[in-house]
């Protein structure tokens, strides 16, 4: 029965499994900041993420090259992040935590609604950070992008690992969302650690926008749609508060999803969410925390 | 003194309110008393939301899901088994119950934010099951009872109740309204009583009210079966009303939608539901009035829903109480 | 006294005069002497509101025609409402539509399943549906149900009939391989490919689908690819065609693609091949019925020119997108159907006047098609020429197919 399965095909489609998950982890990654700088799910990560590509978009068509474009993207939606913070999120810092759900999930509207104002639905492109010439090793067929996508993401994993474990600011950021109140006594100014963790989430999703949209071919507003729910399913997966469990259960999810879908013929391409989604539920039955993350200590 | 002053500002406020319901529909427009429906079906579905999220603390974002469940038991029921639509409202809310308790069961290990995700996957999940099991649900195509089960729709035309006559839309007006004012009763009376101080506790800390006697297990999976017999009631008034199904009538928007109303409504308390609920109903048309120009509804949808949240943290209900707050203290203190 | 009385009641008999005179609201929603009043449901705001442009571009030919006098004197008005593309909001909409703003028809609405929802309840009303914005075969198929409802575009298993037809005549051992959406549109196409394949259905080898949820196409790709297949059908929106593209290349594989009409759009082919090479859209066959306004073939066309007058004087959004020229045909449709409908049209002389057209001016569609019905023949538009796909430009090639 083993020697039965066709390897070529097994292999292509775990690396396009691996490239799928690959676009997922970006965005799962900021997804994970924000939760870990601020306790919550940012509904509208997405929608500003593609906002960022359309900022992106705008600059390259005024004529600026590609990669000063990429980073000043990168600088424009980190004081956008921050900017969204002070804003709409401050207000409510105190809230009860649905109650800030519910302002992301208005968030999400708020800046979709804006993106169809300054830009037309039309498909658009921009250029690739990486190149997407086919590359074929054994009968499979993969990029470069697929593995610059992998591997910005693993890089990002180490720099957030690096900011967290060893500076003071990512202490202040870390201090700031266990324990504001103890915090404050401590000096920590919380309000601003707060708008910096928006700030980089933001920018961190802006590069997960400006790679996903090449990886799909084009882009328009419903761009991270798809990719947010896929995303926060791979967060979770690996444990809501681990960048690096973000990157590992995106990809653990891409793999699966796409082999689930080629080789279980009732689960076809209709229930691959669905069975992955299923699957999700069961490890968190058995390991409540996700793949990588800690058990948390609470207080009684 | 002061009591009976009390009691009967509260009875009068009853009254007022019932006679609002029984006579709106002559003061609006008959489309419109189909608007004020769908509000109700909302309604009904939002107090099951409160009950078990505001009340218990298991925060659910997958009521849309239950809400299909009901209405896809009632066009199934209707269409497939050609029952009268109206007598097929208690088997879809038993059934969404039935579900709800099925969803609870994770809930007992999973808390916070992963309940939150695990019913937000069920959400998302189920337009596909039912596009996947299509044989049986009718699949992309939906069911729809004006194409294949005309007679089963009461009141199409024009319906006499009671020896009074009125249009289709005012009856559906009062059925899901009469519906919802005895829904908020009992839900009214659970939480004054035993139960809701049992749902609080658990709320308020499991491990103090697990201490303290509470079986946990049992009150968290009893509180999702309620939230669903009530999410399972409002999804079949929401098919009965549009007379039709099919898998976007209920994706993780509507689910979105009963949350937002819950919130805005006010989570934990019940008498700001009516106004959460209309404030869903009406929020799309009204962001849809300000411009059509492509982009602005969604913006001015979402900005109000902000606003709302900045304004008002804690929702009407909350509103509601730190308004009343000063009466009902100088009506229940001793002078 | 006496005089007083003589006043109010010539007063009265005037009044009685007048309005029996002008007809208001007496025996025809939506009709006064002075507007025409219909109504239509599109996706403003939502997933599919990409296609919005099909009610905004006939809203501004509208426009242009009130400017120069509308029809018999009267205004057209047209009312579009935001249904999100979810069958429920359009029921509420068009309910909206026939119940308190009293159209005259229900006009122009997109989606297949949305127009599937109201049918019922609007041939139960007496009020015409007309020119449904969607390519299922049923609205013209099944007129003696629901006489009251008509479509327009050339229906999906048309399309993917003239495809069947040409491979099986012009390349009869290729393998093909589909990419379709897992719906109705998808799956009509599939079901006019194999129709039009007749005898040679075998050539169909591998049948791959998506949901127009899903997030990426690449694992059906690999899969056409796997199974060995040379021609690869493209029953996709512009979104996952956009993809095949980019990943049958970044597969290494070069198929000959054939590509449906609603992802045909010149500036999608232009995106597809910015992101691949120029080789890998070479040779793309699709069908085309109308004039694209981005295609340098169309730069000096009269019908053309008509077309970005219109889209700048009276307020067009998106005047590259294609859709608009649909709207506009469908619009100029209508407004020859309001003409032969007589002075005072009534629904049932309007339904009688969609069903007996000959339009052959319409500035929007290719040259040669006609817009056509008859009593048995409810297909508004049923021809459309194939086009290649050639150095980086559609070019037509062969007759006007008709297909039924």
């Amino acid at each position: 029965m083993l020697f039965a399965v066709d390897w070529t095909q097994l292999a292509q489609q775990t690396v396009i499994g691996l490239s799928s998950g690959g676009t997922w982890a970006l965005l799962a990654l900021a997804i994970v900041l924000i939760y870990r700088s601020t306790g919550v799910i940012n509904f509208a990560q997405g929608e500003m993420a593609m906002f960022s590509v359309f900022i992106a978009w705008s600059l390259v068509d005024h004529g600026l090259a590609f990669w000063a474009a990429f980073f000043l993207t990168i600088a424009i939606s980190f004081a956008g992040g921050v900017a969204v913070e002070r804003v709409v999120i401050r207000p409510v810092e105190a809230a009860p935590v649905l109650t800030v759900v519910i302002v992301t999930l208005g968030l999400l509207f708020v800046v979709d609604g804006a993106s169809k104002i300054f830009w037309s639905p039309e498909r658009r492109t921009i250029p690739n950070a990486f190149s997407t010439r086919p590359i074929d090793v054994a009968g499979v067929a993969f990029s470069i992008q697929d593995l610059g996508n992998i591997a910005v993401s693993l890089g990002l994993v180490v720099l957030l690992w690096g900011l967290f474990r060893y500076t003071k600011l990512g202490l202040a950021l870390r201090a700031a969302a266990a324990n504001p109140d103890e915090s404050r006594l401590l000096g920590i100014r919380v309000s601003w650690m707060l708008a910096l963790g928006w700030g980089l989430a933001a920018a961190l999703g802006a590069v997960s926008g400006m790679l996903t949209a090449p990886a799909l071919g084009s882009f328009d507003q419903n761009l991270m749609q798809p990719v947010l729910l896929y995303a926060i399913a791979g967060a979770v997966l690996g444990g809501i508060e681990s960048p690096l469990g973000a990157v590992v259960g995106s990809l653990l999810l891409g793999v699966f999803v796409t082999l689930i879908g080629t080789y279980v013929g009732w689960v076809g391409t209709t229930l691959r969410l669905p069975v992955a989604l299923a699957v999700i539920l069961g490890v968190l039955l058995i390991r409540p925390t996700g793949l990588f993350g800690r058990a948390e200590a609470r207080r009684v | 003194m002061r009591r009976a002053l009390g009691i009967g500002l509260w009875v009068a406020m009853v009254v007022a309110g019932l006679a609002v319901f029984l006579l709106l529909p002559h003061f609006v427009s008959d489309f419109h008393s189909r608007d004020l429906a769908q509000a109700g079906a909302f309604f009904i579905a939002i107090i099951g939301l409160d009950l078990v999220t505001g009340y218990t603390g298991q925060i659910s974002l997958g009521h849309g899901a239950l809400m299909a469940i009901g209405g896809y038991t009632t066009a199934l029921l209707v269409v497939h088994e050609h029952w009268r639509d109206v007598w097929t409202i208690p088997l879809a809310g038993i059934t969404a119950g039935i579900v709800g308790f099925v969803v609870g069961l994770p809930a007992l290990r999973l808390s916070g934010l992963y309940l939150a995700l695990a019913t937000f996957a069920l959400a998302v999940a189920l337009p596909d099951l039912i596009k996947k099991f299509s044989h049986f649900t009718g699949g992309t195509d939906g069911e729809n009872f004006l194409a294949q089960a005309p007679k089963q729709v009461t009141g199409l035309g024009g319906i006499t109740i009671f020896g009074h006559s009125m249009t289709q839309n005012h009856f559906l007006y009062y059925l899901t309204w009469s519906i919802g004012i005895v829904g908020f009763f009992l839900a009214w009376l659970l939480v004054r009583g035993r139960a809701g101080r049992t749902f609080r506790s658990v709320r308020d800390s499991e491990v103090a009210a697990a201490s303290s006697g509470v079986n946990l297990a049992a009150t968290k999976t009893v509180a999702f079966a309620l939230s669903g017999v009530y999410a399972g009631v409002g999804g079949a008034l929401y098919v009965i009303q549009n007379e039709i199904v099919d898998p976007l009538s209920f994706t993780i928007s509507v689910s979105i939608l009963i949350l937002v109303g819950a919130v805005v409504g006010g989570l934990g308390s019940l008498w700001g539901l009516v106004l959460g609920a209309l404030f869903v109903e009406y929020l799309p048309t009204l962001s849809t009035h300000v411009s059509t120009r492509p982009g602005v509804p969604d913006f001015v949808y979402g900005a109000a829903i902000i606003v709302v949240m900045i304004l008002l943290p804690t929702g009407a209900g909350g509103l509601i109480q730190r308004l009343i707050r000063p009466l009902t203290t100088w009506l229940y203190t001793r002078p | 006294m006496g005089r007083a009385v003589y006043l109010v009641a010539g007063l009265l008999a005037a009044l009685a005069l007048t309005t029996g005179a002008s007809g208001a609201g007496s025996s025809t929603p939506g009709v006064t002497s002075t507007q025409i009043v219909i109504g239509g449901t599109i996706p403003l705001s939502g997933v599919a509101s990409a296609y919005q442009t099909v009610g905004r571009g006939a809203a501004a030919y509208f426009r242009y025609v009130n400017a120069k006098g509308g029809v018999y004197h009267r205004k057209i008005v047209y009312l579009i409402k935001d249904d999100q593309y979810d069958p429920s909001q359009t029921i509420n909409e068009t309910r909206e539509l026939v119940e308190q703003d009293h159209v005259f028809a229900i006009f122009n609405s997109l989606g297949t399943e949305q127009n599937l929802a109201t049918r019922p309840y609007l041939n139960a009303m007496g009020v015409p549906q007309l020119f449904v914005a969607s390519g299922a075969l049923t609205w013209g198929k099944d007129y003696a149900q629901w006489p009251w409802t008509i479509g327009y575009q050339p229906n999906y298993i048309a399309e993917g009939t003239i495809y069947g037809r040409y491979i099986a005549k012009t390349a009869p051992k290729s393998r093909i391989g589909v990419l379709y959406q897992n719906d109705d549109y998808g799956n009509e196409l599939l079901t006019g490919l194999k129709r039009g394949l007749g005898k040679k259905g075998k050539l169909i080898v591998s049948k791959q689908s998506y949901d127009a949820t899903d997030s990426d196409v690449q694992s059906q790709i690999a899969k056409l690819k796997a199974a060995k297949t040379n021609t690869m059908m493209l029953f996709a929106t512009p979104q996952f065609a956009i993809q095949a593209y980019v990943y049958a290349r970044k597969l290494g594989w070069r198929p000959k693609v054939y590509v449906n009409a609603v992802a045909s759009a010149s500036n999608i082919m232009g995106i597809a091949s910015n992101a691949t090479d120029k080789k890998q859209t070479e040779g793309s066959i699709s069908i085309v019925f109308l004039k694209d306004p981005t295609d340098p073939r169309w730069k000096k066309d009269p019908g053309i020119k008509l077309y970005r007058s219109i889209m700048k004087k009276y307020k067009g959004v998106h005047p590259n997108d294609v859709y608009n020229v649909y709207g506009m045909s469908v619009a100029h449709s209508f407004v020859e159907a309001l003409k032969k409908a007589g002075k005072n049209p009534t629904r049932a002389s309007i339904m009688k006047a969609v069903t007996h057209l000959n339009v052959h001016n319409d500035p929007f569609l290719l040259p040669g098609i006609a817009v056509r019905t008859s009593p048995t023949d409810h297909f508004p538009l049923d021809q459309a020429r194939l086009e290649r796909f050639h150095n980086g430009r559609w070019v037509a090639f062969g007759g006007l197919f008709r297909v039924r």
